[in-house]
């Protein structure tokens, strides 16, 4: 799992069958670099591109969340579901201290 | 399986209820030096690994959904194992030995 702020949604018009409903994110996750302390966001954006992340959540614009990569994603769904990134926890504080 | 050193935790009250109980913990994976590679990853933590500790964690899903006891679960990562010294001589605080 890794942490991102979310920092937008997306809608569908056409899409599989099997994501039909579905509620999704675009998530900017977090670096080392550009890490949530506390409850405090870091500013701007981190390095790392942007993803797009089923929610079912009801994660917002703003709220930070950790979100599964990979195979996994896909494993709450009773049907074969073409998914690879999925929230898994909206966060509440975070305690974040680095080895310089 | 990633070398990597506990950098601190998290707590979050809406999750997948697989997770619940667990404790979360911020992986930074690391070099042989100490060095961090790449991005830090939340894995769960059933050994309650210690800040700055390192600890190897492993991205075997199907494991890690054995240990939740939920086959539904979205977990990925865990704290496999508490690290006691990557090169004989150092503890589990120390980079090298130098």
């Amino acid at each position: 799992m890794r942490l991102g702020t979310v920092i937008g949604r997306v809608t569908l018009s056409k899409a599989e069958p099997a994501l039909t409903g579905a509620r999704w994110l675009v998530v900017s996750p977090f670096t080392r670099e550009h890490f949530q302390q506390g409850t405090e966001q870091p500013a701007g954006l981190s390095k790392d591109p942007s993803l797009v992340v089923y929610d079912n959540l009801g994660a917002g614009v703003g709220n930070t969340i950790g979100f599964v990569e990979g195979r996994e994603a896909a494993q709450p769904f009773d049907q074969p579901t073409p998914i690879d990134a999925i929230s898994a926890a909206m966060v509440d504080y975070i305690f974040y201290n680095p080895k310089s | 399986m990633l070398l990597a050193r506990v950098e601190g935790n998290l707590t979050a009250t809406r999750k997948h209820p697989s997770f619940e109980g667990w404790r979360l913990v911020i992986c930074q994976p690391i070099g042989a030096a100490g060095e961090p590679e790449g991005a830090p990853q939340i894995a769960i933590d059933a050994h309650g690994a210690g800040m700055h500790q390192r600890v190897i964690i492993s991205s075997d899903g199907a494991a890690t959904r054995r240990a939740v006891g939920d086959e539904k679960s979205p977990a990925r990562w865990m704290v496999v194992a508490v690290v006691d010294e990557v090169a004989p001589g150092t503890t589990a605080l120390q980079d090298s030995i130098a």
